[in-house]
Order: C-alpha cells, then structure tokens, then sequence
C-alpha cells in the first residue's frame, strides 16, 4: 500500500466518521435524556435533505447556502418538535416507554420515507456542495465541501460537551436526565427540556442530513446508510458516553473504508457485522468500556 | 386468571375447526383474487406467529425476523434459478438458511439487552439488504430475480389460481402454529417465559439463558424461512423488497393488533391485515403508511390494551402463565 492510499483511505474514514460521530451523538443526546430510542432519526436527516433542495430550487442560487441551511434548520427544529409531540409525549412515563418509543418511532420512520417519496418521487436530486475549490495532500483532491465534513463533526461534539457542562439550559438538561422530579422541584420543567433535547437532535440530523446531501445523490433511501452505521457505532461505543460513541465512530468508519479497499463494496457489511460479533465477544463491554 | 386460561382452552378446538373449515373451503367459495391475497396473508400469518416466539415469548426486541424470511426466500430463489435445484428441496434449505442465519444473529444478542438488541438486529437486517444490492452476480441485485420456478405436485404447479397453493400456505400455517404452540408450552418454553419475567430468579434455578434463547431464535427462525421460501415460488420473481422495513411495521401491526405472547393472536390478525393490505396494493406505497399509523395509533392509544398488546410483551403475561403453571 502506498502513502497516496493510505491516505485516501484515512480520509473516507474520516469523514464518514464524522458523519456517524454527529448522527450517534443526537441519537444518544435523546436516549440520555429521555430514556428512549429515536428510530425516525434517520428520516429526520432524509427530510432536512430535501427541504434544502427545495429550498434552493425554490429560491433560485441567491437562497442557496447560509438562507437555506438556515430556513432548514429551523424547519427540521420545529419538526423535531412535532415528531416529540406526536410518537414520544404520549408514551413517556409508562413501564414500557423504551419498547412503545422504538415502535412508535419506527412506524413514524417508514411513514417520514414513503411521505417524501411521494411528495418529491423516486429520482435522485442533487444538493449543491459548499465551495467549490479543492487542495490536493499527496495525490488525493480534497473538496472544501470535504473539510467542512471533517472539521463540524467534532466541533459540534465538542460544542454540545461544553454545553452541556457550562451553559445553564445544558445544566438543567443534565439535571432532567438526573433525576426529572428532582428537577421539577428546582423549577426546571422536565417536558420543556425533552421537547427541546429532541428539537436539537432533529437540528443535528439536519446538519449531518445538509452535509451528506453534498456528497451523495438524494434519493428516498437516503437516510438508511447513515443511520445504519450510527446504530453500529452506538452498540460498540454505547450510548451513555459521547466520548465512546465518538471514538466508535471513526473506527466504524476506518473498517469500512479498509474494508471496501481491499475486498470490495460487496463484502463491507459482512465484514462490519463480523467485526460487530468478534468485539463482543471478545469485550462484551463495547471498546471503552463504557456502562450500558 | 385460571378460569380465564380454562376458557381459553375450551373454546380453543371450536375455533381451531372452523379455521380449519374456512380454510379447506376457501378455494370453493372465493374468488381467484381473493385467493391470490389469501395464499400471500397465510404466509404472513406464519411469519407473525414465528415472530412471537422471540417478540412476545422471549421479550427481545429482535428486529432481525424479517431477515429471517429474506434468507429463506433467497436461499430457495438463488438455489432453484442459479443452481436448478428442486424448489421442494430449495424451501427445506430456505428453512436450514434462515435457522443458521437466526443461530448467526444471537451470537451478538447474547452479549446485549434492551435497546441494543434491537439496534444489533436492526443493523442486521439493513446488513443484509445492503449485501443483497451489492452481490449482483449471486442475488440480480436491485432488479432480483424473475422466473422462479413453481413448487409442483405430480403435474400441477402451485401458482396463483391453483387451489393447492391455498392448501400448501395453509398447512404451513397450520403446522407452524401447533409446533410453536407445542414449544411454548413445553418445559423449554416455561423456561424462556420464566427468563423473561424473571431472569436472575429463572438463571439461578439452572435455566441456561444461551441455551434457551438460542432455541428460541432458531425455532422461530425455522418456519419463517419455510414461508420465505414458499412466497418465493408462489410468486415467481424475488426482489430486495422482502428484506424492506415497511415489512416490519406490518408483521408488527400484526403481532401488536393480535396480542403478543398468544400465537394465536398474530396469526389471525396476519390474515385480516395481510389480505387487507394486499387488497390495498393498488396504492402503492402508501398503505405502508397507513399500516404505520396503525401501528402508531394502537402503541399510543391501547398501552397494555384491548389486546393486551404491548402491556403483554413486558410483564402482563406473567400474570397469565403463573395461573397456567398451576393448573
């Protein structure tokens, strides 16, 4: 192997890592908060994908960029909202809330899909990159588009640690996953912060969902992928450390593109799911350990 | 609790003969389209009953059920157009394919629980669809296969319109529901509701949970498979579809409408929503949604409910079977 392939395939690892690393980390945002699973968390990405691209074919290329990202983001945040209100609200509390949200939120999955697939049809749209200049690092072209990929994914990570640990509302977020009668008592409204917990994953899957968009076509199946891999990167990382997920990210990503290098596309998910066998086998705890 | 389990059994043979009567006399009185939906709901009714034994008997959300019919359909399909082989002998390998994949999907569900079953075994399914787009050459890839041969007997082949295809799903059916019934009320199948309810109590009275899991996923794996198979040939083309999710949500409204940990209860639910949502394929897509908000409005409004349905996959049960074990 080469310096040029080795580092063409240290780059696909990690921008898919950082792909999986913000999609993990909404989903274990929700699951820390609320004790519950959001299975429609890839749908949520699908949708934001294709609200920036109708947004950009509505506007004509002056809304592109900043306009519609915004416009998409506070779409997807009001949705996510609505998402809470509709599959999780009601079900919250009861003994069995983990298993009715995993049902509950995979009927809203398949309904999210079928829903943008007869609204926008079957045929693969694109959504602009961002930028359009490139640098070459030993022989592989890296897109501007590309390094925004690299970089967000452990900015916003970092970002969420260090709101979480210093800003007041990620104090009573904390304080909610604590103990929410507890915090009820202080004065902190433990359905406000679920709905807004929920509403900010749906901001994440968005920001994961207009990033993908700019590299792959955007087809109803979009989301699938993605969310695929977070759950993978979740089961070997757990999901009660961000840390664990964030570092389970990259080596998903590093496996697969090892994997599709050197024994093709066809065999990437079998390899992945023996990977997934041997890991537990071998640590049953996940790779850092990390309680579940 | 005891008389309500008496009941049960007393009215039990009752519905099992007319079951059986409707079913013999089905093919006489409806007409070929209804049969058509008819051979295809039966075969969906075998997959919810199957799907039970791991959902509602075992209570591990195993999301990899589906995969379990996408491996039955494709081992026959692949054997009997690629390979030529017998398709009779195609639905027993499409039942042995789907018993070692199940064995396959519990090696990481023994080291999990709770949540991460279910996203253990949902990424297997997804696994698997992404390995059947990708192997072309083994699986026709996206467009899948077309021309499967039919089961036959003697001269007659099973296809759509033939009375035996009917008889064929139907006795699948029948056989599924009295093996499975058998099994969970077998010793084993006291252990598995016993782990389920109990689990460090049943570990320390010498239940082993690998061994009795591992024969639940695979008992539950066996006849799935079976109807895999047998889907495959009634219709004669195979495409990734059978490994789709919206599958899911409609075996789940399913067991969730009849009322999990019954057998019975999914079986029949599967044949009046099976023949429904076929009836409805002329919309496409679309009835997928409505099974969805189907399954959304029953999760929401019937907790532990008029069927007993989620209330009795985590706990309600328990109540039951302790009145069976005493009587």
């Amino acid at each position: 192997m080469t310096l040029e392939t080795a580092f063409a395939i240290l780059l696909s690892a990690t921008i898919s890592g950082s792909l999986y690393a913000m999609m993990a980390s909404g989903l274990s945002l929700v699951w820390g908060t609320l004790g519950v699973f959001n299975f429609a968390h890839g749908s949520l990405l699908l949708l934001a994908a294709y609200v920036a691209w109708t947004v950009g074919k509505v506007g004509g290329p002056a809304v592109q960029g900043p306009l519609a990202i915004a416009v998409m983001l506070a779409a997807m945040a009001v949705f996510g909202f609505l998402l809470y209100l509709t599959t999780v609200r009601p079900l919250i509390g009861r003994s069995n809330a983990e298993l009715a949200v995993i049902i509950s939120t995979i009927s809203a999955m398949i309904i999210i899909r079928n829903v943008v697939q007869f609204a926008w049809g079957p045929l693969p749209k694109q959504v602009p990159a961002l930028g359009s200049s490139s640098i070459t690092v030993f022989g592989t072209v890296i897109s501007s588009h590309q390094i925004v990929v690299i970089l967000i994914g452990p900015l916003l990570l970092l970002g969420i640690a260090a709101f979480l640990k210093f800003a007041r509302v990620g104090l009573a977020v904390r304080s909610v996953e604590q103990n929410p009668d507890a915090a009820l008592l202080v004065g902190v409204n433990p359905q406000f912060i679920y709905a807004l917990v929920f509403a900010a994953s749906a901001v994440l899957a968005a920001i994961a969902g207009y990033l993908l968009a700019g590299i792959q076509f955007l087809t109803p199946d979009f989301g699938g992928d993605p969310l695929l891999k977070a759950f993978i990167v979740i089961v070997l990382g757990g999901l009660n450390s961000l840390l664990g997920a964030f570092v389970a990210a990259y080596v998903v990503g590093l496996i697969e593109a090892l994997a599709i290098f050197f024994l093709g596309l066809f065999w990437a998910p079998v390899i992945l799911f023996v990977v997934i066998i041997v890991v537990l086998l071998v640590r049953p705890q996940g790779l850092l350990g990390g309680a579940r | 609790m005891i008389q309500l389990a008496r009941r049960r059994w007393s009215i039990a043979p009752i519905m099992a003969a007319v079951a059986l009567a409707l079913l013999v006399a089905l093919p006489f009185v409806a007409s070929p389209y209804l049969q058509g939906l008819a051979v295809v709901a039966l075969l969906y009714a075998t997959v919810a009953a199957s799907w039970d034994i791991t959902l509602g008997y075992t209570g591990l959300f195993n999301l990899a059920h589906i995969a379990f019919f996408g491996v039955g359909a494709y081992t026959s399909g692949i054997l009997s157009v690629t390979f030529g082989v017998d398709p009779w002998l195609g639905v027993l390998a499409g039942a042995v394919g789907a018993t070692a994949t199940a064995a396959i999907v519990y090696l990481p569900v023994s080291r999990l629980r709770g949540i991460y079953v279910a996203l253990i075994t949902f990424a297997f399914t997804q696994l698997a669809l992404r390995f059947v787009l990708s192997a072309r050459e083994l699986t026709g890839g996206q467009s899948g296969f077309t021309r499967i041969p039919p089961l036959r007997i003697g001269d007659v082949a099973l296809v759509g319109g033939s009375p035996w295809s009917i008889y064929l799903a139907g006795g699948l059916l029948v056989l599924t529901v009295v093996v499975l019934r058998a099994f969970v009320r077998s010793d084993h199948g006291t252990a598995l509701i016993a782990l389920r309810d109990g689990e460090l109590y049943a570990i320390s009275r010498g239940i082993s949970v690998l061994n009795i899991r591992l024969l639940a996923f695979v008992v539950s794996a066996v006849f799935t498979g079976a109807a895999g198979a047998v889907y495959t040939h009634y219709l004669g083309a195979l495409t990734p579809g059978v490994l789709d999710f919206s599958l899911v949500t409609l075996l789940l409204s399913m067991v969730l409408v009849g009322g999990a940990a019954t057998i019975y209860g999914p079986a029949a639910a599967a044949l009046v929503l099976g023949v429904s949502i076929e009836w409805l394929g002329p919309i496409g897509p679309l009835r997928f949604v409505i099974v969805s908000l189907l399954v959304l409005l029953t999760v929401i409004l019937f907790p532990s409910g008029v069927w007993g349905a989620i209330g009795r996959l985590q706990g309600e049960v328990r109540r039951r079977s302790r009145g069976n074990s005493q009587t």
